[in-house]
């Protein structure tokens, strides 16, 4: 395994700020090997990636002979962020994920950027792994955009996810990272699962599976090992439903993440804690899973509490 | 001139967050209408400032109401929980109201707050933005907009600012209010104003000034003004920039605004903790400093000075 520093900047005081990426790769190398590149730590709070990739690493490092493609980690992109719990690239207050492809000659975040696109350039297969945010519990899930679907959706169904989650384009979308890497010919997922500034140790076990399978498929490593990918449920086959909070106040659910639920089903209430009132209360707008819930209590109005995704009732 | 509620939030213990807007009917039928709007973020305090300068302008010093011919209506701050509390975004969420347009009604707060302010500005003539640099630079007050197919460079010409920037439009310009209220049929016009936490006052004037200018030479006042800069329209290649090849501690010796010849020393590095200048930025060309990076700590690759050359 080797360490490259794909991007560096002298921080004011002592300190240098570097973007850094592990590859694994077979002993006997060749030509035309496969390469995958795992992505995480865009955004500063979401630390689920951290984990994963953790374990990924560890499984490569105690299972070398099975390395049979190019396996690069970037588990870090935003580093500062990470370290500071920071979303966005700190000073900057900047969303990584809204400025790619970047620019040698942009301000600082556009040149980092464009250093990881620069060095992932070329895989043929990319991992984007976040954390929704620190307001929302979201199960594993994969998102793609429609325009890459043909090509990206038969790899996300090996990931070992619950959802498959297929968006139509947005334009604004076209600044993320998973989109630039599309663009590239990189075919490219996204992967959200847990919530932000935690790690959820069951996710992380269910993607490295995912992965692992994924890698095998792809004659990435090559093992007796097998591993199981679970059937996803896949958005186009049903629909999402949002809840968003009617009022402002505290938001206390009434049931567990990915539970099953029923239409008019009693989801949480808002409440105010000054005078114990009860603002609103939530009811299930269609049955389904619950696969979004608010963890982060306060909200506005408009505050994102759940997504179920169901059948539309008739 | 009439206050109107252009939308109203609650919090779980915050007074509600409301947006108002200071409606000045003009007495020309005929005439246009312009929308201007203030502080979209808590940082924005030279925004907020230039609006409601404006607001007591209208009200109290143009002396005759008939000298208002068109609409005016003037929204000085969109996000005073922000403002109040020296945060740059939506204290929750962190998200940017000028990237929720042009809202939704059903969506997260934000968007709701971008609709609500959207569908009160819609349908005027003109719209005025007033931004700062989402970057941590000072530049010079200019006009910026987007080469979407909508805008409008002569009537960017009007206020008579030194510089217009003609930008490219990238993905994340789409959501901008800009954008939209040029799809909407606007002619929408970001004032980008420097990045200071304090009023500079010459900065300030200026801005103002070329607001009132606007006003003036589009027929939505009848105030006789001195002409401002022939703008000069400037695209991203016509721009040359200096990043900061080390890290240290910054010094300008040459502010936005100022001309130069090429080689002029125009900054320094000082190392931190020894003292020594281990860094002398040179201009790159004879020309005019617009933007100037703001910190006095710098990191290694950012982007210093922004010149426009001339000769």
């Amino acid at each position: 395994m080797q360490v490259k520093e794909i991007f560096s900047s002298q921080l004011p005081v002592g300190e240098t700020l570097s973007i850094k990426r592990s590859r694994f790769e077979p002993f006997k190398k060749s030509d035309n090997l496969k390469r995958i590149s795992i992505v995480s730590g865009t955004h500063g709070d979401e630390l689920e990636g951290q984990y994963a990739i953790y374990l990924l690493t560890s499984w490569l490092s105690e299972n070398p002979d099975a390395i049979s493609g190019i396996i690069d980690i970037y588990p870090a992109v935003n580093a500062l962020g990470i370290d500071t719990i920071t979303r966005g690239f700190p000073l900057y207050e900047v969303d990584l994920n809204r400025v790619f492809p970047g620019g040698e000659d942009g301000f600082l975040p556009g040149q980092l950027v464009h250093a990881l696109v620069q060095d992932v350039k070329g895989s043929d297969i990319a991992i984007d792994i976040h954390s929704s945010n620190i307001f929302l519990r979201e199960i594993p899930q994969i998102r793609i955009n429609k325009e890459f679907s043909n090509s990206t959706l038969p790899l996300a169904k090996e990931l070992n996810c619950d959802f498959i989650w297929i968006h139509d384009a947005v334009t604004v979308l076209e600044a993320t990272f998973s989109h630039t890497m599309n663009s590239l010919g990189t075919k490219t997922l996204v992967v959200e699962m847990g919530v932000g500034m935690r790690v959820t140790k069951e996710y992380g076990k269910q993607l490295l599976c995912g992965m692992l399978n994924l890698m095998k498929k792809e004659g990435i490593i090559t093992t007796e090992k097998s591993f199981e990918a679970r059937e996803p449920f896949l958005s186009e086959v049903g629909e999402v439903f949002y809840l968003n909070s009617p009022s402002s106040g505290l938001f206390v659910p009434a049931l567990d993440h990915c539970a099953i639920i029923k239409k008019n089903e009693k989801i949480g209430t808002i409440v105010e804690p000054l005078t114990g009132t009860v603002l609103d209360t939530l009811y299930a707008p269609n049955g389904g899973i619950l696969f979004t819930l608010r963890e982060f209590p306060v909200v506005y109005e408009g505050s994102l509490l759940a997504r179920i995704f169901g059948e539309k009732d008739r | 001139m009439k206050i109107v509620e252009i939308a109203k939030f609650t919090s779980l213990n915050r007074a509600p967050l409301v947006i108002e807007g200071y409606l000045f009917e003009g007495s020309d039928p005929e005439a246009p209408s312009v929308a201007v709007v203030g502080a979209m973020e808590g940082k924005n305090i030279l925004p907020l400032y230039t609006a409601s300068k404006l607001v007591d302008f209208l009200k109290n010093k143009i002396q005759n109401e008939d000298k208002i011919k068109g609409n005016i209506l003037i929204i000085p701050s969109i996000n005073s929980y922000a403002l109040n509390i020296n945060e740059r975004f939506w204290p929750l969420d962190k998200t940017d109201i000028n990237m929720m347009f042009p809202g939704y009604e059903l969506g997260e707060t934000t968007q709701r707050i971008a609709k609500k302010v959207f569908d009160a500005i819609c349908g005027y003539n003109y719209g005025i933005i007033l931004e700062s640099r989402d970057d941590l630079s000072n530049c010079i007050p200019y006009v910026k907009l987007f080469k979407s197919g909508f805008e409008d460079i002569e009537g960017a010409k009007t206020f008579g600012f030194r510089l217009i920037s003609h930008k490219e439009l990238t993905p994340i310009d789409t959501v901008t209010l800009q954008y939209n209220w040029q799809l909407w049929e606007t002619k929408a016009y970001s004032i980008i104003c420097p990045n200071a936490n304090q009023i500079d006052i010459n900065s300030s004037n200026e801005i103002f000034e070329g607001i009132v200018q606007f006003l003036s030479k589009n027929g939505l006042i009848g105030y006789k003004v001195l002409n401002g800069f022939e703008s000069t329209v400037a695209t991203q290649d016509e721009v040359e920039i200096v990043k900061a090849p080390k890290s240290g501690i910054f010094i300008t010796t040459r502010k936005e605004g100022t001309c130069v010849s090429k080689d002029d020393v125009i900054g320094q590095i000082v190392h931190s903790l020894n003292g020594e200048i281990i860094y002398n930025f040179l201009a790159p060309c004879n020309g005019m400093i617009v933007c100037c990076y703001k910190n006095g700590l710098i990191l290694e690759g950012t982007l210093t000075f922004r010149l426009i050359g001339s000769g």
